[in-house]
């Protein structure tokens, strides 16, 4: 199947922009030596007339297709490149459009797996509808493909579903369009209020720094707004406190800037947010000006984290995400989890979390109470060192020497609270299914990973930790988050309580996968016997890398190709497999 | 638990006599460029290599590694201790690799890869040749017995 054809003109633009800017740029710095405009006009109707040509032969080479097992695209102008990529290792699939892509009903589409760095399939564009027949396509042959691999309990939830879909799977290529349409249940859509409520809760950090990166560059244009001492004086005012006020005013400006850009950043992203359900995977949508949409399936799942803050807990409300492995950290899109539902009453998110994973309750089992000393010890020591370097400040700079450096040792008032919340927000309780732990003293977070979902379980302790007699428990899982070290989590437990943690939880992944296994043999074995082939070839997926989880048939550059990137990394792991 | 090839404080050592060289030709250049007596450098780079001495004894002594029924188990760290379970199920692939360093002691080591985020790759140093290989295969073997669940 090939490309939307006003995806031609599209693209072409868009890289002619880019090239029109860079060539603008060039021209006003060039104008000096007589780099004329004209030449620029000529300059922009050519990389148009380029793009467009270069766009078309793209078009022309472009082509995805469904097959059996594999959705293979054939791509590239100068470096052919073709790719497969195995249904059953889809982890995401999304698909986005932003306003003008709207208007000419196009969509770009993104196709996770848990490989590789980038994107393994970003078909840049193909129309609205295509769209939504890839999205179910991939859903439906997925199901085909996971039906041999199914749990017991859900074949026997689901027999009619599992009749059709063996039906459906003698008749292939007779994609039956009604099967297509699962029932979908509503778990979530956010309610205006809930929405006007994230906003106002949304406080983007990265705004601060973002102007300081602006405005260092700048500080020439800044003095000349800070006034003069001298002139200050003949007001008859205090010269540093003008300053210090000054800077109050900065700084509460720069907190309503952020607020407020994080507020608009908030409601333009989850406008219109729906979270529903199939029977095998999540499907969101949502976005203003840009409009997302996608699946996560169950199977996927990595990790659902809870968090909330006092402000949140007061009003009752909670936030909620979903992780899976498909997502690269450090992509280029920072939305991080796709599902995240930014911002709901409490029962509700505690409803959702036991729908999408099933919850139970129970209490946490806490740090030791001797560790809260540490905790106030390593507030106190940070107040203290900040205060030390303020004083150094005011006493090495002449103009700071009026600043209330002691201004810090406030904190000593809160210092015990903080050191008293972070102990009672610590914890970690082990479920029958579940490793659920929960951290921070403003922000809480509540993580769950399904024990069959570990992957590596890591003990450390500092050298500070052992004097305290305590030890951190990390459950490593494949999530995206996790990069920014947000992995669950058991902090500061007796040493005693580690070791037993962590051989407890190796047990529980053996178990758990030892309990999936045999209710995938049963299950398959109960299905029908025409699963045992497919199973035996899903068996031939043992020890399949996660970074081939796609196939590039032939070894290529990224130059030509900017939309999906290259990925020479699996050829090579396939080495590393056929030799050892 | 198996200890390290003992050949491996040599390796250690060596790194930090290098890194310990690079910071001393630093603060020997500050020294002249400011003028100051050569005996502040020299002491730092001295002071540099008795640590790393230190540390790379202790970090023999901590190391240790065993592969069990269903997991690998590793132990490290001087100043933080670190324990690592690696589930044999969870293995994606098993490097083995000679740096420079190690060839010229004749040691090698296996890494072991996972799709984890944050133990994704845990490296086993200080092996002989023939023992990283050995380790290698044995590790492929088990996690392709132990199998029979995507690994993500």
């Amino acid at each position: 199947m090939k490309l939307a054809p006003l995806s031609v003109p599209y693209r072409a633009l868009q890289k002619a922009g880019r090239l029109a800017i860079t060539l603008v740029v060039l021209g006003s710095v060039g104008t000096g030596v007589g780099f004329g405009g004209a030449l620029v006009v000529a300059g922009v109707a050519g990389a148009i007339a380029l793009a467009l040509v270069y766009e078309f032969a793209y078009y022309r080479r472009y082509e995805y297709t469904f097959t059996e097992d594999t959705f293979d695209i054939e791509s590239g102008v100068l470096n052919r490149r073709e790719r497969e990529i195995p249904y059953g290792r889809v982890q995401n699939v999304d698909i986005s459009r932003n306003v003008v892509q709207r208007l000419l009903g196009l969509s770009a589409i993104d196709i996770e797996t848990a490989g590789g760095g980038s994107t393994e399939a970003a078909i840049r564009y193909v129309t609205a509808d295509a769209a939504t027949t890839i999205q179910d396509e991939i859903r439906r042959r997925k199901r085909g493909d996971d039906q041999q691999r199914r749990t017991a309990a859900e074949a026997a939830d689901d027999t009619e579903g599992a009749a059709a879909s063996g039906d459906s799977d003698e008749t292939d290529n007779a994609a039956t369009r009604e099967f297509d349409e699962p029932d979908e249940e509503l778990l979530f859509e956010i309610s205006p209020s809930e929405l006007a409520l994230a906003g106002v809760l949304s406080f983007d950090p990265r705004v601060p720094g973002l102007l300081f990166a602006l405005f260092t560059g700048s500080i020439p244009f800044v003095s000349p707004v800070v006034p003069e001492p001298a002139a200050v004086a003949t007001t008859g005012l205090d010269p540093t406190l003008v300053l210090f006020v000054m800077g109050a005013v900065l700084l509460v400006g720069l907190v309503v800037l952020s607020w407020v850009v994080g507020a608009v950043s908030a409601v333009v992203n989850y406008w219109g947010f729906r979270l529903t359900r199939s029977e095998t995977e999540l499907r969101y949508e949502r976005g203003l000006l840009q409009r997302y949409s996608g699946t996560i399936p169950f199977e996927k799942i990595q990790t659902v984290t809870i968090s909330d803050n006092p402000l949140k807990r007061r009003a009752g409300y909670a936030t909620l995400a979903v992780e899976t492995a498909g997502y690269a950290p450090g992509q280029a899109n920072e939305r991080g989890s796709e599902a995240a539902v930014p911002i709901a009453g409490q029962d509700r998110i505690e409803r959702l979390a036991e729908e999408i994973d099933g919850c139970e309750d129970g209490s946490f089992d806490r740090p030791p109470k001797r560790i809260r000393r540490r905790y106030l010890a390593r507030y106190l020591i940070t107040l203290a060192g900040v205060t030390g370097l303020l004083y150094a400040g005011s006493v090495v700079v002449d103009a700071a020497a009026g600043l209330p450096w002691y201004l810090p040792l406030a904190g000593i008032i809160l210092a015990p609270i903080a050191a008293h919340y972070k102990w009672l927000h610590r914890g970690y309780r082990l479920e029958a299914d579940h490793f659920v732990t929960r951290n921070g003293v403003w922000n809480r977070e509540t993580k769950r990973v399904p024990y069959h979902r570990l992957q590596t379980v890591i003990d450390s302790r500092t050298l500070f930790q052992r004097r305290w007699r305590v030890a951190t428990v990390i459950a490593d899982t494949a999530g995206s988050l996790s990069l920014l070290g947000n992995d669950a989590a058991a902090v500061d437990i007796e040493i005693d309580d580690a070791v037993a943690l962590r051989s407890e939880l190796r047990d529980r992944l053996q178990a758990s996968l030892a309990d999936r296994r045999r209710q995938r043999a049963g299950g398959s074995a109960a299905t029908r016997s025409a699963a045992t082939p497919a199973d035996d070839e899903t068996a031939g997926d043992d020890g399949t890398t996660a970074a081939d989880e796609t196939t590039v048939d032939n070894e290529t550059t990224a130059a030509a190709d900017e939309s999906s990137v290259a990925n020479a990394e699996p050829a090579a792991d396939d080495d590393h497999r056929n030799e050892s | 638990m198996n200890a390290l090839n003992p050949r491996i404080r040599i390796i250690w050592v060596l790194r930090s006599l290098l890194g310990a060289l690079i910071l001393g030709g630093a603060a020997t250049g500050i020294a002249v460029f400011r003028s100051v007596s050569l005996s502040i450098p020299a002491g730092l780079t001295a002071l540099f290599v008795v640590l790393g001495v230190i540390h790379a004894i202790l970090r023999y002594r901590n190391w240790g590694y065993v592969v069990n029924d269903d997991a690998l188990y590793l132990e490290r760290g001087v100043l933080t201790e670190v324990r690592t379970e690696v589930p044999l199920v969870r293995i994606q692939h098993v490097d083995s690799r000679r740096s420079a360093f190690e060839r010229l002691v004749g040691l090698a080591s296996t890494v072991v890869y996972t799709a984890g985020s944050r133990g994704a790759d845990v490296t086993i140093p200080g092996l002989t040749p023939d023992d990283a290989s050995d380790l290698r295969e044995r590790l492929k073997g088990l996690a392709i017995d132990a199998d029979g669940e995507d690994a993500v």
